[in-house]
């Protein structure tokens, strides 16, 4: 009964490395050459290991990929192995510790740092060289890190706009956001949409700030929350190197005095408040919210829940600066994979990054923006709901990464940390920014500085 | 000469005999626990030793653990973060165990007299316990959610300010403890009630002829005679709080953001979801096992500590 509590830790642990391991040892013969009757070696089979994060209407249509892939690669047998995204990557890391990690599996955009700089991927930099043309894509390079190597390839990119239901703008006759718009603007605009319980906007006496009923905007951590406002405001989070930070700066304090004003007044949700709904992400399908900073996957959401919408560029900082986050999520190639298995890795890779057949049928699902240029801006993909996607492309002029590296998720949580204090309150914006300051070098030194 | 010789056949024999059936009988009986002993070996005792290893590591589970000595222990002591877990995981332990404890002994007590329907009562009371976090989650969100809960509604009624209950640092834990026990005190009943169920009945007759009232009776018999119980619970619930996981990571932000369980400004951050935040989200595997570790040991100490200040209360009939 004593040792139940380090049990948990340990023995999860234990187990996965464990299966793993009997997992490794029953696949050791991958790579097999197929004959003929007559005992001729025809062509080189290879298996190849595909990994992906999938929900089931994805994974139909990964298969079908898959299927298509096949049959122009006759001497290539894909087999798959997918599960929900948290899963996934938990499977993965225990895989990746015992030597059994997929061929080529499919990465969050901002764990593809993790990864390369832990020594578990394939540097791509030559074979991008080789097969794909840079013009021809979009955000290749979001994956380019500091040194200028390439860890992979976007198999679909998600980028922020300002999402803005139209409906709840002409019930508060306010007029639709523009591309000329401030920050300052958009709240202006927020506390004329923002509506108490009992029916009274921000901008009248009698609002009740602690019953909301509608927010102006809605605001949730980093990529739908104060990556982009810092950012258009000038600041950031890490310097170019990616292992210093530069949170503790008169930039970061306006952008953050803008957000903390916005929240007490309550024209924003607080992350408390934000906790009253049953998911960060309902506020705005849910008719809570007039207005979202959202990626291109927020559409699904939004089209679903059939409401009267459209997007239009984020505003622009007090300097005119813009700034649109981009996660571009990607296919990355075990290091581990050599030979017929890389080459094989790579072809999908190419497969899905070239053929036009493969951008248009993943780009129907309407999770991400295409990789491919050609695609991205056909009418197939421009058409439908919302009516202005055009603003999704032309926001790559001024899209930028979230300061991703290897300790990405653990700074993230340091950082949010002390903002979200400030957020609710707490502590002024430049306390909250003198730690998150701290902390996060803290991290970022216990990685890089060894 | 043959007797001199017989008799230490005679002793010889049974003995031999004797051994050989154990042994046969040890046989049989290593194989019937082999499945066990294997399992226990393999998962337990090894996954003892790595953690022990890896404690002693800085481990990422992608590279093979890098031996760092006690920095992982030197770390922990001087994280500020370690000392609010584990001041929180007190706190919860602190409120939690008592309150469980005497509401479920009360609880069991109004439930082991005669009544109508009471095996309704007793299932009513029971129905928490084998549902799962998940499903309490979303009962408890109907209460103390701070837009449409009941909780608030009550409280605007009442011309009183809303509450933001679980995103209160002040009220996180008290909240968590009060769901906890609500999701507990069926399961803590149970036992008590057992132990009720052995209480002579002869020995409150006696007292009843003396004329004690209900109250008398309940605190000079009931009370000591179940002490045993008592420590049974007292024993299990302390290490249950110190092993709460599910709740805290569900109801306060891990379902929706991994790096987040923890509350507002970590003020539900308890042992259990540091190391999994450490250890699973942040691929510090070494730091989560000292952390690990360092659980272990303290709920070794608190376990001796209960069984020996046992002999000063517990009575056993």
């Amino acid at each position: 009964m004593k040792h139940l509590a380090f049990k948990r830790g340990a023995l999860i642990l234990a187990v996965l490395l464990f299966s793993s391991i009997l997992l490794s040892a029953c696949s050791s013969s991958d790579k097999e050459k197929e004959v003929t009757p007559s005992g001729e070696a025809v062509q080189e089979q290879v298996e190849l290991r595909l990994g992906y994060y999938s929900s089931a209407q994805t994974d139909a249509k990964m298969q079908e990929l898959v299927k298509k892939f096949q049959d122009s690669h006759p001497n290539i047998k894909v087999k798959t192995e997918s599960s929900p995204y948290g899963q996934f990557f938990q499977k993965l890391d225990t895989q990746i510790a015992a030597g059994n990690a997929p061929d080529v599996w499919l990465s969050d955009g901002v764990l593809v740092p993790k990864y390369a700089e832990r020594g578990a991927l394939k540097d791509l930099t030559d074979l991008i060289g080789k097969d794909l043309k840079h013009d021809e894509y979009y955000g290749l390079d979001f994956n380019k890190d500091t040194n200028g190597k390439y860890w992979g390839v976007p198999q679909g990119i998600q980028i922020g706009v300002l999402y803005y239901n139209k409906d709840m703008f002409d019930a508060a006759k306010v007029a639709y956001p523009t591309t000329d718009w401030t920050w300052d603007d958009l709240k202006a605009a927020a506390e004329k949409l923002t509506l108490d319980s009992n029916g009274k906007y921000a901008t009248d006496a009698a609002f009740d700030g602690k019953k909301v009923k509608e927010y102006g905007l809605t605001f949730f951590s980093i990529t739908e929350g104060w990556m982009p406002v810092l950012k258009s405001f000038g600041g950031g989070v890490l310097d170019p190197t990616l292992q210093k930070s530069i949170i503790n700066s008169p930039e970061n304090k306006k952008a953050l005095d803008w957000i903390v004003d916005g929240m007490n007044r309550h024209l924003f949700p607080t992350p408390a408040d934000l906790k009253s709904f049953q998911s960060n992400m309902a506020p705005f399908p849910s008719k809570a919210a007039a207005m979202r900073i959202g990626i291109y996957a927020r559409t699904m959401d939004a089209n679903n829940a059939g409401l009267n919408y459209d997007v239009t560029l984020l505003p622009k900082g007090p300097d005119g600066k813009r700034f649109s986050p981009v996660i571009a999520n990607s296919w990355v190639i075990n290091k581990k994979a050599e030979n017929q298995v890389g080459d094989a890795a790579w072809e999908w890779v190419k497969f899905w990054a070239t053929t036009d057949e493969a951008q248009k049928e993943w780009a129907s699902l309407g999770e991400a923006v295409p990789v491919k240029k050609s695609v991205a801006n056909s009418e197939q993909f421009l058409n439908g709901k919302p009516a202005n996607k055009q603003a999704f492309l032309d926001s790559f002029e001024f899209a930028g990464t979230l300061d991703v590296n290897a300790v990405w998720s653990e700074w993230v949580g340091k950082f949010n940390e002390s903002i979200n204090r400030a957020f609710q309150g707490e502590i002024p914006a430049d306390q909250a920014l003198s730690t998150a300051d701290k902390d996060v070098q803290q991290v970022l030194n216990e990685f890089y500085k060894k | 000469m043959g007797n001199t010789e017989l008799a230490p056949t005679e002793v010889k024999n049974p003995v031999r005999r004797r051994r050989k059936r154990l042994n046969s009988d040890g046989k049989w009986g290593l194989l019937m626990v082999a499945p066990y002993l294997v399992h226990f070996i393999v998962f337990v005792l090894g996954s003892l030793i790595a953690s022990l290893y890896f404690s002693f590591s800085e481990y990422d589970i992608l590279n093979p653990p890098k031996w760092t000595g006690l920095d992982n222990y030197t770390k922990l002591f001087n994280e500020p973060i370690f000392w609010k877990a584990l001041g929180n995981t007190l706190y919860f332990a602190v409120l939690f165990v008592p309150l469980q404890t005497i509401l479920a002994l009360i609880l069991a007590s109004a439930l082991n007299q005669k009544l109508r329907g009471l095996k309704l009562f007793r299932l009513a009371h029971f129905l928490p316990v084998i549902s799962s976090w998940t499903v309490i989650l979303y009962v408890s969100d109907a209460f103390f959610n701070t837009r449409f809960g009941l909780a608030n509604d009550f409280l605007t009624r009442m011309g009183l300010d809303p509450q933001t209950w679980l995103q209160d640092p002040q009220l996180v834990i008290p909240l968590l403890v009060l769901i906890a026990v609500w999701k507990g005190i069926g399961y803590i009943m149970v036992i008590f009630l057992a132990g009720l169920q052995n209480v002579p009945s002869d020995v409150y007759e006696a007292a009843e002829i003396d004329g004690a009232g209900t109250f008398r009776k309940f605190l000079n018999i009931t009370v000591p005679l179940i002490s045993g119980t008592t420590f049974l619970v007292v024993v299990l619930s302390t290490i249950s709080t110190f092993q709460a996981f599910e709740q805290i990571y569900v109801m306060t932000g891990g379902a929706q953001d991994a790096t987040a369980a923890g509350g507002p400004n970590n003020s539900s951050l308890v042992l259990m979801i540091y190391l999994y935040r450490e250890g699973f989200s942040f691929m510090r595997m070494g730091y989560a096992s000292a952390i690990a570790w360092v659980l272990f040991v303290l709920l070794f100490i608190l376990t001796i500590v209960q069984v020996t200040l046992q002999k000063k209360w517990v009575h056993y009939e």
